[in-house]
């Protein structure tokens, strides 16, 4: 019996319409450990590496690793393996909640989505039994929408990951989102899901992950356990006030991404930083399954703000993103514009960079007059209004910022002003390579 | 007696518990098969663990057709599986919904404390749960309480 792992994969056809499992390599599963190496892999030795990452030749691996279900500190973690579409290299992306556990429950380590689908579909595994049911009427519907409606006609129980909007129109910096908030956000996930016409995994399981040696394995949890809550980080930085904790450290010592980072330090720093958080916004702490940290802020905007809702978050990088390096010092636009990314489901770190990046580009006036006059409001930092109206447009093919969002990194500059405004667009080019293995 | 008390206030729905439960029971990891339950209501950001309360009046017990379910000297219901044969009367009969099936014996079971070390409150790292020394008291009561007004969640 393969111990940790369960031994299964789940390999679904989306242009057949099969799903079958098959037996996991466990040779490689031992050679690489966790999820991230297993999944890429597989990724590399089944997929030709010059197929374009929108193309149905393209594969979608959801991996966990042998720890995922445990109770291991943080063994709650899945990633998302395939092509990016927008750095053109291997994306893995890491998300936490609920979703990754739930399928080693139902019996797989790893599903590898296959093909196109040819309408929209989703997924439903409920332990041994795989469906590939007809998504028409949750295609459209933002991440929120969808979970509740597939909850309700699939079971109460169900995790569901998911895209949005953004991936349904192949927006490279769109994230495949699960448990509502959670996102594995980084390289454009999302779009490669939306090509494979995928809306969505529900999943339900009952089943166990084995340990070989029960008794060694709780010494070594209570072990690390004991660390965790030793370390200053773990245990009062992250649970006190999440990774929002960062915001004055990088801000004091002048790294936190301010106007398109032309700037490292942010005058509103404290205004969207983890103590106001926590003073204001704040609902209540909330953790990933199997996470003796924590570091999950449920949050509300509180009535009477210009903006209103619910959700999650913000995180450092969704701070960053959509605060300081748009020159929104404003917390409440903070928490909507990371909302908005959240129903979406859109990259924050991304979708902040490239507004961050028009938001420059519009300022020296590299961006046409009627491309501006398409966003409705003034493209220049500290409009919070223009952030939100580009996060829709990225989302929804109906303007420019789809195409920019869609271009942002992987085309060659096209237009006279381009070669200048390409070098603008720092933040993409660094960020997203660099931090395509950072968690989120 | 005592018995595991939870604080829905501290907990953050990790669920280390529930995978605390099984991995001592079973002796591997499958929430379906614990006998700790956490219920998280996303958008109310309400997350509800709970057990058995042990209740004095324990609808379980005195709905069990088959006596299986009696009370120790300590206070604790338990579940003796070689009289149950798994009618799921007792499921029926928890208010709180905290009787758990085990699929593969064909049995039904409560919390049983871990035979005194309640691995759940080991692995809660919030103090959301706690073993402390409590009298039993009747359903019903018990009852009222949750219906109240939940106190406002610390942050």
């Amino acid at each position: 019996m393969p111990y940790g792992w369960t031994g299964q994969l789940l390999r679904v056809d989306l242009t057949k319409g099969t799903a079958e499992k098959e037996p996991l390599n466990m040779t490689w599963a031992r050679e690489y450990i966790g999820g991230r190496g297993l999944g890429t892999r597989y990724l590399y030795e089944e997929m030709d590496p010059t197929v374009d990452a929108l193309s149905p030749e393209n594969k979608l691996i959801f991996a966990t690793g042998p720890l995922t279900g445990t109770y291991a500190p943080t063994g709650g973690r899945y990633m998302v393996i395939c092509k990016s579409p927008l750095t053109d290299a291997v994306a893995c992306s890491n998300s936490g909640g609920y979703w990754g556990p739930e399928l080693k429950f139902a019996g797989y380590d790893v599903v590898i989505l296959e093909g196109k689908a040819p309408k929209p579909v989703y997924l439903w595994i409920e332990n041994d039994k795989t469906e590939i049911r007809d998504a028409a009427h949750v295609w459209g519907k933002t991440t929120e929408e969808t979970e509740d409606m597939l909850r309700a006609e699939t079971d109460p129980s169900a995790r569901i990951s998911g895209i949005g909007p953004a991936g349904e129109n192949l927006n490279r910096v769109a994230c495949v989102i699960n448990d509502k908030s959670r996102a594995a956000g980084r390289s454009g996930v999302g779009a490669v899901m939306g090509s494979k016409n995928v809306k969505a995994i529900a999943v339900r399981g009952t089943g166990a992950v084995q340990c070989a040696d029960p008794l060694e394995f709780g010494q070594l949890v209570f072990e690390a356990m004991k660390d965790i809550n030793e370390s200053p980080t773990t245990s009062s930085a992250l649970r006190g006030l999440g990774t929002a904790s960062t915001v004055g450290f990088t801000n004091s010592v002048g790294i936190l991404p301010t106007n398109n980072f032309q700037a490292g330090q942010f005058e509103h720093a404290n205004a969207i930083g983890g103590q106001t958080i926590a003073q204001t916004v704040l609902r209540r702490n909330k953790g990933c399954y199997s996470c003796p940290i924590g570091c999950a802020r449920v949050t509300e905007i509180k009535p009477g703000s210009r903006w209103a809702g619910r959700g999650e978050g913000p995180e450092y990088e969704t701070i960053f993103g959509l605060g300081s390096d748009c020159g929104v010092g404003e917390l409440d636009a903070v928490l909507y514009a990371n909302y908005l990314c959240n129903l979406y489901a859109v990259d924050t770190i991304s979708a902040g960079g490239t507004v961050a990046t028009a938001m420059e580009l519009a300022e020296r006036g590299y961006i046409p007059e009627e491309d501006l006059a398409e966003v409705g409001t003034e493209l220049k930092f500290g409009n919070a209004d223009a952030v939100m109206r580009c996060l829709e447009m990225m989302s929804y093919p109906d303007g420019k910022f789809c195409s920019w969002a869609r271009r942002s990194r992987t085309s060659p500059p096209t237009t006279p002003a381009a070669p200048r405004a390409w070098a603008s667009a720092m933040p993409l080019r660094t960020a997203a390579p660099a931090t395509c293995a950072a968690t989120r | 007696m005592k018995m595991v008390l939870a604080h829905p206030q501290k907990c953050v729905a990790c669920h280390l518990c529930e995978g605390a439960c099984s991995f001592f029971h079973e002796g591997a990891f499958q929430p379906a098969k614990t006998r700790i339950f956490v219920h998280d209501f996303v958008d109310e950001a309400v997350y509800l663990p709970v057990t058995c309360f042990h209740c004095k009046d324990a609808p379980c017990l005195s709905n069990c057709p088959t006596y299986a379910i009696t009370r120790d000297a300590n206070g604790m219901v338990q579940v003796n599986d070689d009289k149950c044969i798994g009618c799921k009367m007792c499921m029926v009969a928890c208010p709180f919904s905290v009787m758990g099936f085990h699929e593969d014996k064909n049995v039904s079971h409560n919390c049983d404390l871990c035979g005194g070390d309640p691995q759940c409150v080991k692995i809660c790292t919030y103090d959301a749960l706690e073993y402390a020394e409590v009298e039993p008291i009747e359903w019903m009561v018990r009852m009222d309480i949750a219906e109240k007004p939940a106190p406002a969640a610390a942050s």
